[in-house]
């Protein structure tokens, strides 16, 4: 009984996948389970080049315990992605150091499989679809080295063959990838729990924004159908802020208990909303921030998912968290008028101040409103104050003291965005005018090849709405009166003085400047938009529309027919170069010119046998047909030295010209 | 017939057998096409659609299409292997080689060419008659393998292994793909030797005349010159060593004598008792130079030596009254 060895070419190549699909999960595991991964890659690295030996049965029964209560133990808990991943991690490192039989190996190369799918649950970008197909490559040579002779020991041939295997399933994989019928959730899983949130916070203190302005990550894309607005009215609404503590603004979280839900009745401040003008469809893919709330241009028409909600201060809030690449469709009217009458319950929360502090800017706002007869003047009374103020629109303003307004607008007068939009609400609240402040992004850069606008965190932006008697909320933007050009050109053009723009990523501003590259950015731009749009946010909504283009209306019957249809149609084509096409490769035209002379003869019944020189059956064939011998020598001479000496000039024109003339005469 | 080897046919059923028989004839030389490849997922290849299950599933309940993609992927190589794994198969051409005769309770030897047309490689394909006694062979850079097949023997008498298993999971393991081969081979099951003693003496005294006789059989007599053709072991190496002179012991009992190998000898003992010992005799007296004879009921062999005259015999004897039962091929 011969014991059985996992053949080392396929071991090579689980060894190397493991590193490849352990890897990018490093960062998110515990450091005990990456400490004891790369031990026990290195340790069967160390059996497999024959210096260590296998662990014994105690000690692998040893980490199979501690690494199965270790990741309980560690987490707390077992639901969740992390823990769950975590466990396969160590399942998978663990089978591998007692892999024994071929089974064994199955099993890793399944887990491999498994454990590698789950890097798409945190990255799917292009680079990382890429890195995964690798991963998966290589896990499938190993799965083809398994079934290879033992004695196999070219591991770049069996990874071609894992290569040939994978690009003659793309097809395949693209069929089902379109037409399978993609269906909502059948239960709620569990998600990543600790990641970083990225982009805006729900409180804005002044510099908060500053901060974000020298990132260039994207926020989201949108994609306008028809004419798209002018870019200076794309105020993107993230969150309002009515909750003022004298420094720092942050939710009124009471808004969510008045939220609107598909299942609710519509409440009376939607009802009262009065939408005029043209609508604009769009079309959201937005980046994971980890946070609930949504970027909609106002005023957003009522959601209709079940996951979408809507506050009072007509934003969209998804139930969940926004913790993959999420796309949703909105359509906005950006000529409205809200509710007319405003609730004494919100007019109270949106005019409240701290008792004290910030005093000189208490009285600059009542002597501003003596200045003027109505609200409505005095909103634009104090723009003109900022607009003639000494004010300066900088991405690195002043630290300020512990009156902040007060500091600002008499002392230092220099801010970004949210400085002059907090000390903008500051005045209307002190005015008794029901002020909040807003924050989202404005503008984006516009994609010409894919015809979308990217936002960037860059383009991050705070601005104030004020309710006015008889128009409801209204949205004034402070900062137009001191940098006007922040508004149509965006920010780069409204900093461009001060080379801070983006100052923590060079090349970025560098990329961006520079003409050449600017262009392949927006290349690479596009192409992840498209990426993102029809593969990643290739939803079953989207998938719905797609083929409703296509087919017009069509069920799930028709659908499935489709599917099939073209599943098996892509099959046989396959199937027909996999199986014909290298099943007889073309000979040379020499061997086929004398392979069929040998056909003529065996027709005249002189077979030539397996092995026999040509020579030799030359002369066999010339002596059983003497009217043919002339040609038949011919043909044997000119063979021969085609193959075996140095052939003449002619020889292989005369090999082809004397078979042909054989078959013509044997036709004959 | 040992019950691990498959014969007469693959299956239990007689019916099933008897289809594969029309469909597949014996034939000393078989193409593998799609007439006679068969191909099924393995018990690995539905853990792998489970797999796939599995992943469709994440995908479906995290609504990402990345995941989708890859199960999909995987789902595709999985119907893709299926073309694979049959081509590894498909046109390979099977011919039957030499045999080696064996004695009953050992191996035989089958000589199996396994040739390819055209440039194709073929990689991983198992074939034997016994699932434990199975051969692995490739064709890469050859165009033909001689792949030697031992199938175990239990019963003397012509042994026709039956169907030959001819198999291949390459390339993913997930799909197996195979063939029952009936190369129509056979080969000569000698009876299983049993040690019999000496050959009794009183059978040698009806040999034919004018030979030595005396006590025991390989007596030295005496050394003469060598001769081409005297056996190497009988060289007289001391006496070289001493005289550089070849020269060859001779034994009484080897010279001339002719040896009567017979049933009768063995009387009080049933049929294959016999012609176990008997083969134990022509074995033992084959390694000596004596030219020995074989007489059983209804056949005699004339006394002659060399190999050939002893694989007659042995024959003779594996083939005594065999039973003509199916499988067996007398």
């Amino acid at each position: 009984m011969n014991v059985y060895q996992i053949p080392r070419n396929s071991l090579a190549w689980l060894l190397c996948a493991q590193i490849a699909v352990i890897l990018p999960h490093v960062g998110r595991l515990p450091i005990w389970v990456t400490v004891v991964s790369a031990a026990c890659i290195v340790w069967r690295v160390m059996v497999y080049r024959g210096h260590w030996r296998f662990p014994g049965k105690w000690v692998c029964g040893l980490l199979v315990v501690a690494g199965f209560l270790g990741v309980p133990i560690g987490y707390r808990t077992i639901l969740g992605l992390e823990p769950a991943i975590a466990l396969l991690v160590v399942a998978y490192v663990l089978k591998l150091l007692e892999m024994h039989r071929q089974r064994d190996a199955y099993v890793v190369i399944l887990l491999g499989y498994f454990v590698a799918m789950c890097q798409f649950l945190f990255q799917q970008s292009i680079p990382w679809t890429i890195y995964v197909l690798a991963s998966v490559m290589m896990i499938s040579a190993g799965l083809i080295g398994l079934n290879q002779t033992q004695t196999h020991t070219r591991p770049l041939w069996t990874l071609r063959k894992a290569g040939a295997l994978t690009a003659q399933s793309l097809p395949l994989m693209l069929v089902l990838f379109v037409l399978f019928p993609r269906i909502p959730p059948l239960w709620t899983v569990p998600t990543q729990t600790q990641t970083a949130r990225s982009g805006m916070s729900d409180e804005v203190s002044p510099g908060d924004i500053a901060s974000l302005a020298t990132s260039s990550e994207l926020a989201f894309n949108v994609t306008f159908e028809g004419n798209p607005p002018p870019q200076s009215s794309l105020y993107w609404r993230g969150l309002t802020l009515g909750d003022f503590d004298g420094e720092t603004w942050r939710q009124d979280r009471i808004m969510w208990r008045a939220a609107y839900r598909v299942d609710r009745d519509i409440p009376p401040w939607a009802e009262q909303v009065e939408r005029r003008g043209r609508v604009f469809n769009y079309d959201v893919i937005m980046e994971p921030t980890q946070q609930n709330w949504m970027f909609t241009l106002t005023m957003p028409d009522l959601p209709t998912d079940t996951d979408i909600a809507m506050g009072p201060d007509y934003r969209w809030v998804r139930i969940e968290p926004v913790r993959s690449k999420f796309r949703y469709q909105v359509t906005s009217t950006l000529n409205f008028r809200t509710e007319p009458i405003l609730a004494n319950f919100w007019r109270y929360r949106m005019t409240r101040l701290p008792e004290e502090g910030n005093p000189r800017a208490r009285a600059l706002a009542t002597e501003l409103r003596s200045r003027v007869g109505s609200d409505a003047d005095y909103v634009d009374e104090v723009m003109r104050y900022f607009y003639a103020g000494d004010f300066n629109y900088t991405l690195q303003p002043p630290l300020l003291g512990d009156n902040k307004v007060d500091d600002f607008l008499f002392e230092t007068r220099r801010g970004f965005c949210e400085h002059f939009a907090s000390s903008y609400a500051f005045l209307m609240r002190a005015a008794n005018i029901p002020a909040r402040l807003v924050v989202g992004y404005h503008g984006g850069e516009y994609n010409d090849i894919a015809d979308y606008f990217s936002v960037y965190q860059y383009d991050a932006h705070a601005w104030v709405e004020v309710w006015l008697e008889g128009r409801g909320w209204v949205r004034v933007d402070p900062t137009t009166s001191v940098a006007p050009n922040r508004l149509e050109q965006g920010l780069q053009a409204a900093v461009e003085a001060e080379e801070t723009f983006l100052l923590d990523s060079p090349f970025s501003l560098f990329a961006r400047q520079n003409l050449i590259l600017a262009e392949i950015r927006l290349q690479i731009s596009a192409l992840t938009y498209y990426w993102d749009t029809w593969v990643v946010g290739y939803t079953p909504e989207v998938q719905q529309d797609l083929l409703r283009d296509y087919l017009g209306d069509f069920d799930r019957k028709d659908l499935g027919i489709l599917l099939l249809v073209s599943f098996f149609s892509v099959l046989a084509v396959i199937g027909f170069f996999v199986l014909l096409k290298r099943a007889h490769q073309p000979l040379p035209p020499v061997e086929r010119a004398y392979l069929q002379f040998c056909r003529i003869m065996e027709k005249a019944g002189v077979v030539r046998q397996m092995g026999e020189a040509p020579d030799t059956f030359g002369l066999r064939a010339a002596e059983s047909m003497p009217d043919l011998a002339e040609e038949i020598r011919t043909v044997t001479e000119a063979f021969v030295r085609l193959n075996y000496a140095t052939p003449a000039a002619d020889d292989e024109a005369r090999l082809k010209r004397t078979v042909r003339h054989l078959r013509l005469r044997a036709l004959g | 017939m040992t019950s691990s080897v498959v014969s007469g046919g693959p299956f239990k059923s007689r019916r099933l057998n008897a289809w594969l028989n029309r469909r597949m004839p014996p034939a000393n030389s078989v193409e593998l096409n799609q007439g006679n490849i068969f191909i099924l997922p393995t018990r690995e290849g539905f853990y792998f659609l489970a797999l796939v299950a599995l992943m469709v599933l994440a995908g479906i309940n995290f609504q990402n299409s990345l995941v989708f993609l890859i199960s999909f992927l995987l789902f595709s190589i999985f119907m893709v292997s299926i073309l694979h794994t049959f081509r590894n198969l498909s046109g390979l051409n099977l011919q039957a080689g030499s045999t080696r005769p064996a004695f009953a309770g050992e191996d035989a030897e089958f000589t199996v060419i396994v040739h390819r047309r055209g440039e194709r490689i073929y990689e991983g394909i198992r074939l034997g008659w016994s699932e434990s006694l199975m051969q692995g062979v490739d064709l890469v850079d050859d165009e033909e393998q001689r792949v030697s097949v031992y199938v175990p023997t239990s019963r003397r008498g012509r042994f026709n292994p039956g169907r030959m298993l001819i198999q291949t999971s390459y390339p993913v393991g997930l799909f197996r793909a195979w063939s029952w081969v009936d190369l129509d081979m056979s080969v000569v099951v000698f009876p299983r030797p049993i040690y019999a003693g000496d050959i009794p003496d009183a059978i040698s005294q009806n040999n034919d005349g004018d030979m030595l006789h005396r006590e025991g059989v390989d007596d030295f007599y005496g050394l003469r010159d060598y001769r081409d053709g005297d056996p190497v072991r009988h060289i007289a190496w001391k006496s070289y060593a001493r005289t550089e002179q070849l020269q060859t012991k001779e034994f009484v009992a080897f010279v001339d004598r002719r040896i009567w190998l017979e049933w009768d000898m063995l009387a009080g003992l049933d049929r294959e008792s016999r012609l176990s010992r008997l083969c134990y005799w022509i074995l033992k007296v084959s390694e000596s130079n004596d030219e020995f004879g074989l007489r059983l009921p209804g056949i005699e062999i004339e006394p002659d030596r060399g190999m050939e005259h002893r694989e007659r015999l042995l024959t003779e004897l594996a083939l005594f009254e065999v039973d003509q039962r199916p499988g067996v091929v007398g």
